[in-house]
Order: structure tokens, then sequence, then C-alpha cells
């Protein structure tokens, strides 16, 4: 089990809205503004900001997670449009 | 079915499975809940009307 | 002494609030984002240097296997398939 899989909640919020370079499996990397590490299979969710307007969503799978380094903290300007992300997304009956 | 075998167990219905989810998520336990079983019975659904085979057919890492 | 705590936690609540609540927020923007992937086609980078793509269709409660249709793979296209998650280094998708 990776370094990245044991970390505690609090731990990975940590690194929520900052940009970061993930390290995974077979050499592969990753760069960009994670917005959420899911706390049951600890997978990465990264999104980069494309030129055309649209988003590029990535999801690393916890498993594979090797590193994770933050490149950037960030500002209000990133935060605000990475909170606002998924929060749209049509939730009838998901709510109790 | 291979993909149930991760549900919680069935003995006492629901009942261990809130006291977990109280236990890991607090106030927010029935929300998640909630969102979490609409989740399982999409997939649950799509795999009994489609009966979806595994790719590829043998793991590739173990 | 007063603990650092980033993010939207705060600092007065006992750790276990705090930690519930981080827990929550985290698990329900995933399940979001998850939510966001249906219907979009997704591109998926297995081990050995595998991909395939997709139409995402849904995810079990684990994230343990991932339910597609449409795959495209190396030697033709499977009309529905089940994705094992212990085959996926990453997947992505545009929005």
């Amino acid at each position: 089990m990776s370094e990245w899989m044991k970390k505690s909640p609090l731990e990975w919020q940590d690194y929520v809205y900052k940009e970061v370079r993930v390290v995974a499996s077979e050499k592969k990397e990753y760069k960009g503004w994670l917005v959420t590490t899911d706390p049951v299979s600890a997978n990465i969710v990264l999104v980069t900001f494309l030129e055309d307007g649209s988003l590029s969503v990535t999801g690393v799978m916890g498993h594979s997670v090797q590193t994770v380094e933050v490149v950037s903290e960030g500002d209000h300007k990133v935060r605000e449009k990475l909170m606002r992300l998924f929060t749209s997304v049509d939730c009838e009956g998901y709510s109790p | 079915n291979h993909h149930r075998s991760t549900e919680p167990p069935l003995e006492k219905p629901g009942e261990r499975r809130q006291a977990e989810m109280k236990r890991l998520y607090g106030d927010s336990a029935p929300k998640i809940l909630a969102m979490e079983a609409a989740v399982q019975m999409s997939f649950d659904k799509y795999c009994d009307k489609k009966q979806p085979k595994y790719w590829p057919v043998i793991p590739l890492k173990f | 002494k007063v603990p650092e705590v980033g993010g939207e936690g705060r600092i007065q609540d006992p750790p276990e609030l705090q930690e519930q609540r981080a827990r929550a927020a985290l698990r329900e923007r995933y399940l979001r984002s998850l939510l966001a992937m249906v219907g979009h086609p997704v591109s998926f980078t297995l081990h050995e240097g595998v991909h395939v793509t997709a139409q995402f269709g849904a995810t079990d409660l684990d994230v343990a296997n991932f339910y597609v249709s449409q795959l495209q793979t190396p030697i033709g296209v499977q009309a529905e398939a089940l994705l094992r998650c212990s085959d996926i280094i990453s997947y992505s998708f545009k929005l």
C-alpha cells in the first residue's frame, strides 16, 4: 500500500485546490489542480484548464499513486472556479 | 455475482453500515449514504440488464 | 497552541469532527465527479501500456469496477464491459 493511501482525510484536504504533480505507476506523471481525493479509494481528481475554455478532468487511481508534490498554492480566482465545479451537476434523486 | 462481493453483509440489513457511516461521516452520513445508494443502484441496473464481461478477461495486474 | 488546519475545517472543533467533515466533503466531491463523468467519452490508461476509450456508465460503491459501453480496445469494439480499477492507472475526460 502506498504512502498516499495511508493518509488521513485532513492530510488529503491540505492538497485540495492546490496545483500538484502526481507520479503514478509505470512512470506516468500528471499535473493539475487537485479537486478532491476519494477517502474510500484514495483516487485523486485533477483538473486542468484548457485553452478553448473547457476542462480536462483526470482521475489517478489511489493504488497507483507514488508521490504527490505541491507545485503551486493557487489563488482565489482558481479556487473559486474549482469550488463551483461539480456542484452544478444534476443531482435530482440523490438527495435523501 | 462477482461485482456484488463488496456489498455489506446481509444480516442486520443496513444497520451496521449506518453505524459505520455515522462514524466516518458524522452528520453528513445520510447524505453520503443516499448518494452512494444512487451510484450503486445505477451500477447494478446496468449489470443486471447488460451482463457486461470483464475487459481484459485476465487482470493486467494482480 | 492552535493547530493549523487548511480549508474548511474550523479549528475549535474536536479532531474527530474535523476529520468527519473533511472526509464527507472529499467523498461528496468525488461522487459528484463520477456523476459528472456519466455519458462522457473517457480515456483510460491501464497497466502494461494499454490505452482504451469508452463511454462511462457507472461505478460500484467502492469504486472497484467501472461499467462502460462502446469500449474501443486494440482488438475491436466491445458493446459493454467492466473495467477493473486494479487494471487502471488513470482516466480522463473533458467537461
